[in-house]
């Protein structure tokens, strides 16, 4: 990272592209330890419905939610290409998310990065912190941090 | 020279010092008089002198070595110990506690020179003149003048057996003579057995050295203060054997003499004697018992009684949890060993059995031996409360003493780091609630000093830990009051409530009963923090109280928090685990014998009322079993509550590794943890303590 700063001059930042539904998601790189098939998943009793339950990540147990019902969707159909992505995050440890597919991994500069501001209520978007140009699409980068909070 | 690699080593071996001083100087309070004792403060203080200087920490140094000298005075019987002096000793012990704190933090001593400290040693050191020769003069009296050799003649001290003497005779033959010889080295010398073993070398290129004091090994290992004696057999001169160990560096001096026929008089006799008495048990003859043997004896037994350094290693706490997880592994990979052998059922030879046998046995073995080195003594921690509970009398006025028992008792390493401050609030509370004062204790017929309680010992899979007073107990109606005053419980909850209730509301929060708050308890800070703390280490605390004859606080805790052995049961599709050690029985019920009280499902068993809990409903999966099946219930207990688990399928007992869930399913009570059974599967723990 320290390297590709100096050469442009800018921020680069590497997203890993993730797809939910119709939409495409980055998620910072940075944050991601690994990138797991799914597995078998064992529900814990008691807990906020998009909380899944744990896998065992080789010997770890890591608590997975459905990103797809924490922003509001219908819950996940498992197919072939759904991943299980190990995030770490410094408030909330380890933790693993289920998403549709995963695309690439692209590398965007600061410059390409917008800032959305968000909307009053909708709980829905306040996941996105800002959108990055990739070519001709946009894409929405996920702020982590609230993505993973606790709410109800 | 850099010594910061060092610091950790020497903080840890300052603290224990420090933690024997304060044991000793308790001890010595008792019994002024013991030699066993000074010499032992003294052996700490010198060695705490040294470390602090070769660390550079001059004040520490400074001060230790003024409480260095007023112990070596002690130990020659110049000055007796008196009450104000101990206290002193204990303001100096604690100065050197904030020593070792602010180096454990900044690694600097700080500025604080604690001069009013080194004048009030100095104190004790001059106001000696007067009691001096009082003290000398008996001393003198009752030991053999032997006794008070010199440090330059110690090697006069050295037990002769006959073997000496028959060298002595031969040597003598051959024209070869004896010499005792005491070597001083420099107090600032660092490698004292390095430097003793130049000596040695130095020694034998003149002759033969026949016996040391100490022994050699302990010489080598450093087990000496500034000097050792030995006596040599040698055809060269005294002179140039002093001159040789001259030579070597860092020695101070080097005394001695030609040994004669007169000091091996003393050996025959001694030997005579003890084959003597051991004969003829003669009363006579011990009373003329020569002084040599009664100076022997006693030094026998003091080498025997010297707490003999234990061959220890010293391991970073991180890596033994490596160490604790990769067995944790090692029992995971050997589970699925296990349950994939037990699938493929055709082709299991016995053979294969046995290895599997063996390689559970090893894996079992292994687990326990990695729990054993983990497991440290609570003495480390209960050692610090006599020393706490004489300044609570200072500071509370009352008179209490405080009995310890199984201090050996051994728990896990991080679990007994944890335990000292509930520990230490418990106490507290005894000395400032529970204890009265002197005059009411007179009062209701109690001795007027008030006993404290401190017991550990081994219960199954738990270590019991009870703090017991003998004073007022709880008195529920003060409680309940201050409950209403404080809104906690309206006065019509109060009306209901069971005085067991009423005691756990001691529990909440900032709830104190204390009249008045005190430098030491009472500004209800502790009871809520000791439970939740020993509910973090997956322990249970209990009261039971009798008002006016005092109160006992039971601490239960599990001896290992990492792997334990649990009973797997099937719930609905689900696999979950349930700690045998909660665990009574297991019962068949037919679905018939179960009865309701108060709507409520309740089984009878051998006389007592169980009420039942379905896992299913609590769980939130479906039972796979229909209304008219026999139930399955597991019986389990917490303190002396019972409650039967209904469960829909028995798998079996399995050594499970307790695996945290995370924080961020912390709010789920019931589970109280996951372990990874041997299929890879995640199973979940369920806690059946938050259950009953």
């Amino acid at each position: 990272m320290e390297e590709l700063k100096t050469i442009t001059g800018n921020d680069l930042v590497q997203y890993i592209v993730i797809q939910i539904g119709e939409e495409q998601y980055g998620i910072n790189i940075a944050y991601v330890e690994n990138i797991v098939r799914m597995t078998h998943i064992t529900r814990v009793p008691k807990v906020a419905s998009y909380l899944k339950g744990v896998i065992n990540l080789r010997g770890e147990v890591v608590p997975v939610m459905s990103l797809r019902l924490k922003m509001g969707l219908e819950d996940d159909e498992i197919t072939k290409k759904s991943r299980i992505i190990i995030l770490k995050l410094e408030t909330h440890g380890t933790i693993g998310i289920i998403v549709d597919e995963v695309k690439e991994v692209i590398t965007l500069d600061s410059e390409h990065i917008e800032k959305v501001t968000a909307e009053a209520g909708a709980t829905q978007s306040n996941f996105v912190a800002s959108v990055g140009k990739c070519g001709a699409g946009l894409i929405s980068l996920l702020d982590l941090n609230v993505v993973v909070s606790e709410n109800e | 020279m850099d010594v910061s690699q060092y610091l950790e080593i020497f903080l840890d071996e300052t603290k224990e010092h420090l933690q024997n001083l304060n044991t000793q100087i308790l001890d010595l309070e008792q019994d002024a008089e013991n030699m066993d004792t000074i010499n032992e403060i003294f052996r700490a203080a010198h060695s705490l002198k040294g470390m602090a200087g070769t660390m550079g920490y001059k004040r520490m140094q400074n001060l230790t070595h003024d409480m260095e000298n007023v112990f070596s005075e002690v130990r020659n019987g110049t000055i007796k110990v008196q009450p104000n002096m101990i206290d002193i000793l204990f303001q100096c012990l604690d100065a050197l506690e904030e020593y070792v704190s602010s180096i454990q933090e900044t690694s600097d001593e700080g500025t604080n020179d604690n001069e009013p400290l080194i004048t009030a040693l100095n104190e004790i050191l001059n106001g000696k003149s007067a009691e001096a020769p009082k003290a000398d003069a008996p001393k003198a009296e009752a030991d053999a003048p032997k006794a008070e050799s010199t440090s330059a003649d110690k090697w006069r001290e050295i037990k002769l057996t006959d073997t000496e003497l028959d060298l002595y005779k031969a040597a003598k033959a051959d024209n070869k003579n004896f010499y005792g010889v005491t070597v001083k080295i420099q107090e600032s010398c660092i490698l004292k057995a390095a430097r003793a073993f130049l000596v040695f070398k130095a020694v034998e290129e003149h002759g033969e050295i026949i016996v040391s004091s100490p022994s050699t090994q302990d010489i080598e290992d450093e087990k000496f203060e500034s000097d050792f004696s030995m006596i040599i057999v040698s055809g060269d001169s005294f002179d140039d054997i002093k001159k040789s160990i001259l030579s070597v560096s860092e020695i101070e001096s080097a005394e001695g003499a030609t040994m004669t026929d007169a000091d091996f008089s003393n050996v025959a006799d001694a030997g005579k004697e003890e084959t003597a008495v051991e004969a003829v048990k003669e009363t006579k003859k011990e009373e003329t018992k020569p002084a040599t043997t009664e100076k022997a004896a006693p030094k026998a037994e003091k080498k025997g009684g010297k707490p003999v350094v234990n061959r220890t290693v010293r391991v970073d706490i991180e890596k033994l949890d490596v160490l604790m997880n990769l067995v944790s592994e090692l029992i995971i990979a050997k589970n699925s060993l296990v349950s994939s052998s037990s699938t493929e059922t055709g082709n299991r030879t016995s053979d294969f059995n046995e290895k599997i046998e063996y390689l559970e046995s090893v894996t079992t073995n292994l687990h326990e031996s990695v729990m054993k080195v983990r497991m440290v003594p609570i003495e480390s921690v209960v050692n610090k409360f006599p020393r706490m509970i004489r300044d609570f009398q200072k500071t509370l006025g009352k008179k209490m003493e405080l009995y310890m028992s199984g201090e050996e008792t051994e728990l896990d390493r991080t679990v007994v780091d944890e335990i000292g401050d509930p520990l230490m609030h418990l106490l507290r509370n005894a000395a400032d609630h529970g204890l009265e004062s002197a005059e009411l204790r007179k009062e209701r017929g109690k001795p007027e000093v008030g006993s404290i309680f401190l017991d550990a010992y081994q219960d199954g899979n738990n270590v019991v830990i009870e703090v017991r007073d003998d004073g007022n107990g709880i008195d529920t109606e003060k409680v309940k009051q201050k409950a209403i005053d404080r809104g906690t419980i309206t006065p019509e909850q109060a009306e209901n409530m069971t005085s067991k209730e009423i005691i756990d509301l001691l529990f909440l929060p900032s709830f104190s009963t204390a009249q008045k708050v005190s430098e030491i308890s009472g500004r209800g800070v502790g009871l809520d923090v000791v439970k939740s703390k020993i509910e973090a280490l997956s322990g249970e605390v209990e009261v039971k109280t009798k008002l006016g004859e005092g109160s006992t606080w039971i601490i239960r805790l599990p001896l290992t928090l990492a792997i334990i052995q649990a009973l797997m049961v099937v719930v609905g599709d689900e696999k979950y685990a349930i700690s045998l050690g909660s665990i009574q029985t297991i019962e068949d019920i037919p679905a018939n014998e179960i009865k309701y009280v108060q709507a409520k499902e309740v089984i009878q068993l051998r006389g007592s009322v169980i009420p039942l809990i379905r896992l299913s409903d609590v769980l939130e999966v479906e039972s796979t079993k229909s209304a008219e099946d026999n139930l399955i219930v597991v019986i389990v207990k917490k303190g002396d509550k019972l409650a039967g688990l209904v469960v829909d399928e028995l798998i079996g007992q399995q050594e499970i590794v307790i695996k945290s869930l995370g924080k961020y399913i912390s709010k789920c009570k019931i589970i109280s943890g996951a372990t990874i059974l041997g299929d890879g599967e995640v199973a979940l723990i369920v806690d059946a303590n938050t259950l009953i």
